[in-house]
Parts: structure tokens; C-alpha cells; sequence
């Protein structure tokens, strides 16, 4: 009874935003936008985007407080939802047809292959698109050379070292090559802790791979396509597997995500991993007594290397003047330095306006070393459409290096890419 | 459903005799039925909103064209079945360990499970002291969420922090702890038997209820005519319980086949790992190549529940015996 009571209700509800949705689209004005500066007539916007710390929901509104200042007859609607089925969420969103106005996610290019979003230029003013940093702005371009997305928060990956284990293993300095990991991984495990973090379940297998691909001088993209069984990722998977093989990883590398490897790196039980600023931020604040450094990510022959993500903002065509309209005010309003600021400093990354990264430079000293290495920081092909198929490949499959030899993962990972093409 | 629906009525009636009786048999029960729908309109509009809406959908999808973000793109032929990205043709996909674990998932946990469950029933039928206490805690992980269940087991299985990878350290059962949900092969058992734990309250309720119908008499002659325990066990308890036996073993054979949550939670190795059923592959499909394929799957395991559930009322004929 109670259960039947609750499907009534549901449905109840349900139908009741059904209509109120209906009547709202149906009472929508036909007539187009306000001018840019004038206040738009009653409309809604909505926004979706991923939970980077306690704060974001806060962080958000205090935009959307703004924004409702000078737009008072704008509702906007916030949805944050957890990163770990971040994607899963969008899905389900487009899946539904109900396209958030603004999106705020990691990857572009199905959306923007698909036809569902405006380019980011039709609704960003030219100031705002000037702000950004031309660098990071690059990594929005789709193959198609059209602008589809703007970064919104950058962060770089280095290499943190713990400094009481590294010193009780005798080692000086941190690892410059391979060799180096190899030798040092092997002395912190003679300690009983775990030398490498190696994170290759599906949260982190994609970067995992990059940066050991990277650091074997390769790259995905090969003449346009990318390749996974090329020679330097064979190279790379084969380092990888030679830690494992040693133990001088964490135990069950192939099911273990980047938080994991984190917590031990927290409670002292691991001597080094890739990481990126915001999880730092919560070692030095939560965790004081690991004493920890930076450095650039070792390769084979010493060559520094650094991987850089930008998160993007998107926004999804709704067919709606009035909406376009609130969402580029909105976007315009959320990059100025007023608002920006407070806002990616809420998510614990680095800013992508030109402005933001020179002040930040100067004040942010326990950042310092990311920024640093932002002028080297190599991208995944996150604009190429093959990405999405090689990530859930990489995602899926790469773990398996544990109990396979470099030469078949990488086929098979390449298989599942040419299957989807 | 809609089937057993409307052929009960006609197969529990007498034969129809042609003639103009029966054309005024059938308008009376024609009216007879439009007076009962408004009290089953509920009924059907749940079932045709739940049941028969989903199964069209699952169809319809099946041959349509998505990316793994669900972006429709056009008809897709049997290209979700056994295109290059199909259902059963995308490489790598270990097929022999899935249909294996597929089978020995249902028949081990079903069966387990029902021994596990007559040996309960028979023990909590007797009287003793702080009977109701024990039954009460045997439905708890009836009363539990699954998800939740199975949550706690994964956080109890881990290697580092895992309460239960410390008392089988501590007990000297292991050397080391072991990362239990971290490996397919080992993630699997461990589901094996979160399966049983969790299918155990409803079985057991179902037979201790079956055994209630016993009726004391019979047992107490049987007895004084010299039968043993055994004796009176399996010729007398065993064929009265039969009803309830089937129902519980239907039910379990349906829920266990359909099960998401264990295995989903319990095997953390990513991908197309050796520790998938054909309904877990469902959902890695849906997340790597999209709905069309996992639509085109979720048809074969939708046949394949139809006929399991065909051969078992074939063979048991639980109908029969339940009236």
C-alpha cells in the first residue's frame, strides 16, 4: 500500500512539472531577447555542473546571486552532481532532451559532434573569449576548427614525493628517469611501503597511460588518428608492468582509482604518486604530518614532463532566444574577475584567465611548482572524436598489464577503438 | 502476463458449446468484465506503464543507432547485435567466462540458497526458546536495502581498512589480507554468497510457511507406525512442501538471474573483466558503446528469463499444485 501510495505520488508530481513545463515553454514571449544591456524578460536557464569540493553549490550561487541582481526576471536552475558519475548524469540529462544551458564537464566533442551545442563564441562576448588564455583556449577547438567549448579551470599533474619516506630510504633527490623510479620505487618497498601509485581503474587509466606514453616520447595522435599499439606505448605499458612485476606498486594496480592511492599517500603507506593541486591542498590541510615535495613527472631519458587538463564550459542549444541570451550575460558575468576569482579558488585548481594566472603566480605560493609547469603541460586529445572510444578502452582495459603482456593489452585496447569507428 | 491473464478464465471455465448459448454467455461475461475494469484499470495501467512500455522501448532501442552518450543517430539494422561494436561481436568481450559465470551464478545461488533454507525453515519451525528473536534476525537483510548490503561486505572485504580482511588476518585463516573485490575470479564468490545471505530470509519465510500446512496428525501416525525421521521427512514433509519450494525457487531463479547490484558493487576491476554475468555486461555496455547495444543484449537475456521461466512450468507445473 505504502509503495502504491508513493508511485501515485510520483506520478502526481511528475505530471504536475510536466505541465507546469509545458505551460511555461507555451507562455514563453515570442518576442526575441532584450538588448544586451537591458533586462530580459521571465525566463529560465539551467545549469549542470560537477561537485570539485564542499563548496561548489556555494560557489555557484554566489554568481546566480549576482546574475539575479541585474537579471531579476531570469530563474536559473543549479544542478551539482558528484564527479565519480559525472558523465553518467550528462548522459542521462541528454538522454532526457533536458540540455542544461550551461555545462560545466571535462569532455566536448560527442556534444559538439552531435550538433547540440552552440559554439562557446556565440555566447561569450569578446572581452570574456580575450580573457582566457590563448594556450588553454586552444584546447576547446574541435577538429572542425570551430570553438566549441571555453576552458574554465586548468590543473596541472606532478609527481608528490614523501620526504620522511624518501630520506628513510635513503634517496636524495627525486627521480628524474625511469631508471631512477625503478631504483627508488624498489628502496621505499624494501621499507614496507608502496613505492609507485599507479591508479589504473577506470577513474585515472587514461592519464596513467598518457603521461607513460608521453614519457616514452610518443603520443596518441599519429597522423591525425590515434593509434594505441604504436612501439613507444608498448615501451610504456612495459615500464609500467616492470613495477608492478617488481611490487613496487600498490597491490591490484588494475582496480584502484586516483582517491585510493591518495589515501595511502595520506596515511603514509605509499612514497610517491601523480597528483594534482587539489588533492595537495587537502594533504597540507588534513594530513600535516606527511611532509611531501613536487617535481616534474620522470621519463626515460630525464626530459620533464607534465600533464595539463582543462574542464570546459558548454553550452547547449535550446532553441531559445531569451535563453541564449541569459546564458551568454551569465557566462560574461561568471569570467569577470569579480566573480571568477572566488570561484576557482572554490574548486581548489588553477584559473585559465590571463589576469587570474598572473596574480595567482605571484600570491599562490603553495601552488608555485604547477604553475611552473603549465608552460610545459602536454593535453589529452580530448577534441579528436576517436577520444571518447580510446578513454573507455584505456579506462577498461589497461589494468589488465598486470596479468598480459604490453604487446596484447595494447592490441586489444586498439581493437575496441577500431570496433567504435 | 497479459497472456496468463486472459486465458485463466477460459481454461478454469467449462467448454464452450457452439450454438446461441454461448453468444449470450459471452456478451454477459463481455459485461461482466467492463464492470470489472474500473478496479482493475490500476492494475493494468502499472503494468502497461512498468512492463509492456519498457519491453517496447528495449526493442525499439535495440535498433537504433546511439554513441555511448546516447545521441541517436538513425536506424542501425542488427549492428547493436553484430556489427562491429555489437553486442556479441565486440572484441575482446571474454564470452566463454560470462556465459559460465552467468549459469553458475543462477543455479548455484538458487540452489544453495533453497538447501541452505529448508534446513532454516525446519529449525525455526520447532519450538524453542527466543524463537521469535530468531526469527526476526533472520529477515534483517530481507529488511535491509541490497545496495546497502553489499556495501558493507565491499567496505568489510577491504585490503587496508576491510573489518573482515582483519579478522581472517587476525585469525591466522589468511597470511596477509587480501584485496577480495579487486580480482573478477574472487569478486565473484564473494557475490556468490551475498546472493545466498540475501536470498535467504524470503525463502526461508516462504517454506517455514509450507510447513505450517503440515498437518500434525499425519506425522504423529506416521510415527506411531514406525517411520523414522528420515522416513517421515522425505515421504511426508518433502512432497507437502513441494508447493512452496516452487514458488520460492521461481522467484529466486527470476531475481538472481536479474541481479545488478551484488556483482556491480562487489567486482571493482573495470571493463570487460572475467567476473561479468550477461546482466552486468548490460550496464559496462551502456556505459563504453551506448543504449542500442545494451538494449540488444538486455533482448537475449529478456528471451532467455522467458525461457527459463517456460521450461520450469513445463517440468514443475507449480500451478497445478498451488491450487
Amino acid at each position: 500500500m505504502a509503495k502504491f501510495s508513493t508511485i501515485i505520488a510520483a506520478v502526481a508530481v511528475g505530471s504536475t512539472v510536466a505541465l507546469s513545463a509545458c505551460s511555461s515553454a507555451g507562455t514563453t514571449p515570442s518576442t526575441s531577447a532584450a538588448g544586451a544591456g537591458g533586462v530580459l524578460p521571465a525566463t529560465t536557464i539551467k545549469i549542470l555542473a560537477p561537485s570539485y569540493a564542499d563548496s561548489s553549490q556555494a560557489d555557484w550561487q554566489k554568481i546566480i546571486t549576482e546574475f539575479k541582481k541585474t537579471q531579476p526576471n531570469v530563474k536559473v536552475e543549479l544542478q551539482i552532481a558528484a564527479w565519480d558519475n559525472f558523465t553518467d548524469t550528462v548522459k542521462a540529462r541528454i538522454q532526457a532532451k533536458d540540455y542544461p544551458d550551461i555545462l560545466n564537464d571535462n569532455a566536448f566533442i560527442s556534444e559538439a559532434t552531435a550538433g547540440l551545442l552552440y559554439p562557446i563564441t556565440d555566447v561569450m562576448s569578446d572581452t570574456t573569449l580575450k580573457a582566457i588564455e590563448p594556450a588553454l583556449m586552444k584546447n576547446g577547438v574541435g577538429t572542425d576548427g570551430k570553438q566549441w567549448a571555453a576552458p574554465d579551470i586548468a590543473s596541472a599533474r606532478m609527481l608528490a614525493y614523501n620526504t620522511d619516506l624518501f630520506a628513510k630510504a635513503g634517496i636524495t633527490a627525486a627521480p628524474k628517469t625511469w631508471a631512477d623510479v625503478e631504483a627508488d620505487a624498489a628502496k621505499l618497498a624494501a621499507q614496507g611501503v608502496a613505492g609507485y601509485g599507479l591508479p589504473l581503474g577506470t577513474e585515472e587509466a587514461q592519464v596513467e597511460s598518457s603521461l607513460w606514453l608521453w614519457g616514452a616520447g610518443g603520443d596518441w595522435p599519429v597522423s591525425g588518428k590515434l593509434v594505441a599499439n604504436q612501439p613507444t606505448a608498448v615501451k610504456a605499458f612495459a615500464e609500467m608492468k616492470k613495477l608492478i612485476d617488481a611490487k613496487a606498486t600498490q597491490p591490484d594496480p588494475g582496480a584502484t582509482n586516483r582517491q585510493a592511492v591518495a589515501d595511502l599517500f595520506n596515511n603514509g603507506k605509499l612514497g610517491m604518486y601523480v597528483t594534482h593541486s587539489g588533492l595537495m591542498g587537502v594533504t597540507r590541510t588534513k594530513f600535516p604530518n606527511i611532509k611531501f615535495d613536487l617535481a616534474p613527472i620522470p621519463s626515460q631519458d630525464g626530459t620533464p614532463v607534465a600533464f595539463g587538463v582543462t574542464d570546459f564550459i558548454l553550452a547547449f542549444n535550446n532553441n531559445d532566444a531569451n535563453r541564449k541570451a541569459a546564458t551568454k550575460q551569465f557566462l560574461d558575468l561568471m569570467y569577470s574577475d569579480a566573480q571568477y576569482e572566488g570561484w576557482y579558488k572554490g574548486t581548489g585548481l588553477l584559473p585559465v584567465t590571463t589576469s587570474q594566472i598572473a596574480k595567482a603566480k605571484a600570491s599562490d605560493t603553495n601552488n608555485a611548482k604547477f604553475y611552473e609547469v603549465l608552460s610545459y603541460v602536454k593535453f589529452n586529445p580530448v577534441s579528436n572524436p576517436q577520444w571518447d572510444a580510446l578513454k573507455n578502452a584505456l579506462q577498461g582495459t589497461a589494468g589488465t598489464i598486470a596479468k598480459d603482456t604490453p604487446e596484447n593489452v595494447l592490441a586489444k585496447i586498439q581493437a575496441q577503438v577500431d570496433a567504435q569507428s | 502476463m497479459a497472456n496468463t491473464a486472459a486465458t485463466a478464465p477460459a481454461a478454469s471455465g467449462p467448454t464452450p458449446v457452439p450454438g446461441r448459448a454461448t453468444k449470450a454467455r459471452t456478451t454477459s461475461r463481455r459485461g461482466e468484465t467492463l464492470a470489472a475494469l474500473p478496479w482493475l484499470a490500476p492494475t493494468l495501467l502499472l503494468i502497461a506503464g512498468v512492463v509492456i512500455y519498457p519491453t517496447i522501448l528495449m526493442f525499439w532501442t535495440a535498433f537504433r543507432k546511439y554513441n555511448s552518450y546516447g545521441i541517436e543517430s538513425g536506424p542501425a539494422g542488427l549492428g547493436n547485435f553484430i556489427g562491429p561494436a555489437g553486442a556479441f561481436t565486440f572484441p575482446t568481450v571474454p564470452w566463454a567466462a560470462i556465459w559460465t559465470n552467468t549459469v553458475v551464478w543462477v543455479v548455484v545461488v538458487v540452489i544453495l540458497t533453497l538447501v541452505t533454507s529448508l534446513g532454516l525453515a525446519q529449525f525455526l519451525n520447532r519450538e524453542f526458546r527466543g524463537r521469535k528473536l530468531l526469527r526476526m534476525i533472520i529477515i534483517l537483510p530481507w529488511a535491509s536495502s541490497v545496495v546497502m548490503t553489499t556495501t558493507v561486505f565491499n567496505y568489510g572485504l577491504q585490503r587496508d581498512v576491510g573489518l573482515f580482511n582483519r579478522m581472517l588476518v587476525d585469525t591466522g585463516i589468511l597470511q596477509t589480507a587480501r584485496g577480495f573485490t579487486k580480482d573478477p575470479t574472487s569478486a565473484f564468490w564473494v557475490a556468490v554468497f551475498v546472493a545466498i545471505y540475501v536470498s535467504i530470509p524470503f525463502t526461508t519465510y516462504t517454506i517455514l510457511a509450507g510447513l505450517q500446512g503440515v498437518p500434525r496428525d499425519i506425522l504423529e501416525a506416521a510415527h506411531m507406525d514406525g517411520a523414522s525421521a528420515g522416513q517421515r521427512y522425505w515421504q511426508i514433509v518433502f512432497p507437502l512442501l513441494r508447493p512452496a519450494i516452487a514458488a520460492a525457487a521461481l522467484i529466486n531463479i527470476i531475481n538472481v538471474f536479474n541481479s545488478l547490484p551484488i556483482l556491480k558493487i562487489l567486482d571493482e576491476t573495470p571493463g570487460f573483466n572475467t567476473g561479468h554475468t550477461t546482466t552486468t555486461l548490460i550496464f559496462a555496455y551502456k556505459a563504453v558503446l551506448g543504449p542500442g547495444v545494451a538494449s540488444a543484449l538486455s533482448i537475449v537475456n529478456f528471451a532467455f528469463c522467458l525461457v527459463v521461466i517456460a521450461a520450469y512450468l513445463a517440468i514443475v507445473k507449480p500451478a497445478n499444485e498451488v491450487q
